[in-house]
């Protein structure tokens, strides 16, 4: 398996906090990564990082290609949308953000393959939470990424919203797509990812497929698990 | 770039709040005092007048709280993780903001044309149009520069408020400041809306001659530069913390320190 990207030693200080201690990661090519851990943990600021919104006091991030960019998508936690602009109009922004220069069939073939074909015209502050989330990763794959990250996509949805966006997010991966994501909920770690990096206090506790993971630390679910540990860590 | 400019324009002309503000109040702005005063050189002041605070408040104002609501949203963070530059991006909402400013001060100017009687020759136009493109780029770069220094809603009300107020009061938009005290002019002077004003005003009168325009051209001009430079300096990406002045390719660079 390739891999994309290659993390060694990473740090991130805030004043006299360091809330990245040194951490190590490795995101191959064709997986389903997941990354979670409690609030606070380091999570946003090690994606942050991965994706040049932040600069890392210390450590390295190796990347597959020059351009790294060009071939990755972002879905942020908000969900940024132009204010006052159609899905459609964001979806042409995005676009054009990324160089590309589609007609507005594309655009609305591609809102179609995320269940918004129906609501290209309306305003994106006024679609619903599920709506929202899917119109931000139909944004977010505009570009045909290698690799596409996803913070928290199934946050504050009701369950179809949330089932709709795990359906999406399975696709991408059978179509090749490498996905990281972070979550808090258990249960669609357990469905999406292929494997999980468990982070708590800017280190990772614990890499591994869910099946590893509950093997080597004797735990009946993921659920369980991630109290145990991160118990374990504040304690 | 211009499909970036062409749909900003399509949510502009959309958004009748803009519409009302931009175009609608200054063209009712400058006949309801116009025909009320109904005085030919009052008229030429107040045709400069409406179309300087016009271009204030739209560049200025509006750019703020744009500004302020996009990189609140995080529309700037995820354009940060797109290979689109920043430059590319701040030109882009110039670029916008300058196509509706002139059509705007189109239909000011046709108004006072045909209901105020206000006589422009061609040349008159010309400087005009080129003190409008100019004017508009340094106060949509002021507007870039309130927002920077804001962190919320609130805060970019007052800093636009502190930075335009000044400016408009102590020019001779509608009024002159021959009896006002020496200091208000010294202050203006200080300000490129006193310059923008001066210019526009000389560009009205009849007849104009090129040369007088020059000076206070010259100074808007630097003032340009000088807050297109502050606007790029200070620009932030996201609302936490203070001013990030990493470029995009220091950010995508993949060594630590």
């Amino acid at each position: 398996m390739k891999t994309m990207i290659q993390v060694d030693g990473l740090v991130k200080k805030y004043g006299s906090r360091t809330v990245v201690k040194g951490l190590d990661l490795t995101i191959e090519q064709g997986e389903v990564l997941a990354i979670i851990g409690p609030n606070g943990a380091g999570k946003s600021t090690t994606l942050d990082m991965i994706l040049g919104l932040k600069q890392p006091d210390n450590g390295t991030i190796r990347y597959w290609c020059e351009d790294p960019m060009r071939y990755i998508g972002v879905q942020l936690q908000s969900t940024p949308f132009f204010p006052g602009f159609t899905a459609l109009e964001n979806m042409r922004m995005f676009a054009a953000f990324y160089g590309l220069r589609l007609k507005d069939i594309e655009l609305f073939t591609q809102l179609q393959a995320c269940g918004l074909g129906e609501m290209a015209k309306t305003d994106a502050a006024r679609l619903s939470g599920g709506q929202q989330k899917r119109l931000a990763i139909a944004m977010t794959l505009l570009h045909k990424p290698k690799l596409i990250f996803l913070d928290e996509p199934t946050a504050a949805l009701d369950p179809r919203a949330r089932r709709e966006v795990r359906q999406l997010v399975q696709s991408l991966a059978q179509s090749g797509t490498t996905v990281v994501f972070t979550s808090h909920d258990m249960e669609e770690v357990q469905k999406l990812a292929s494997r999980i990096v468990m982070i708590c206090e800017g280190s990772i506790l614990a890499s591994g497929t869910a099946e590893e993971l509950l093997a080597e630390h004797g735990a009946s679910s993921l659920e369980d698990l991630y109290s145990a540990l991160t118990d374990r860590q504040f304690t | 770039m211009t499909t970036i400019i062409r749909t900003m324009l399509t949510g502009l002309f959309r958004d009748m709040h803009t519409m009302v503000w931009t175009i609608v109040f200054p063209v009712a702005m400058l006949l309801g005092l116009g025909l009320y005063i109904q005085d030919g050189s009052y008229s030429e002041r107040l045709l400069s007048g409406v179309l300087t605070t016009n271009i204030l408040f739209g560049s200025a104002m509006v750019t703020a709280f744009y500004v302020m609501s996009h990189r609140n949203r995080g529309i700037y963070k995820l354009l940060r993780v797109t290979p689109f530059s920043t430059i590319a991006f701040i030109g882009s909402v110039t670029a916008a903001r300058t196509v509706l400013a002139l059509i705007v001060s189109c239909v000011v100017v046709c108004m006072s044309i045909l209901v105020l009687g206000v006589k422009l020759s061609a040349l008159s136009l010309l400087l005009m149009v080129i003190i409008l493109l100019l004017s508009t780029v340094c106060f949509t770069a002021i507007g870039f520069i309130a927002a920077n220094l804001s962190k919320d809603e609130s805060n970019v009300n007052m800093i636009s408020n502190v930075m335009c107020f000044p400016m408009i009061l102590t020019s001779e938009a509608f009024y002159s400041l021959q009896h006002a005290p020496e200091w208000v002019s010294v202050v203006g002077r200080l300000l490129p809306f006193h310059y923008f004003v001066e210019a526009m005003g000389i560009a009205v009168q009849h007849p104009v001659t090129a040369g007088e325009i020059l000076k206070p051209v010259g100074v808007l001009f630097g003032f340009t530069i000088l807050c297109l430079t502050v606007a790029k300096v200070t620009f932030r990406w996201d609302s936490e913390g203070g001013i990030i002045r990493n470029s995009k390719k220091r950010a995508l660079s993949n060594e630590g320190a």
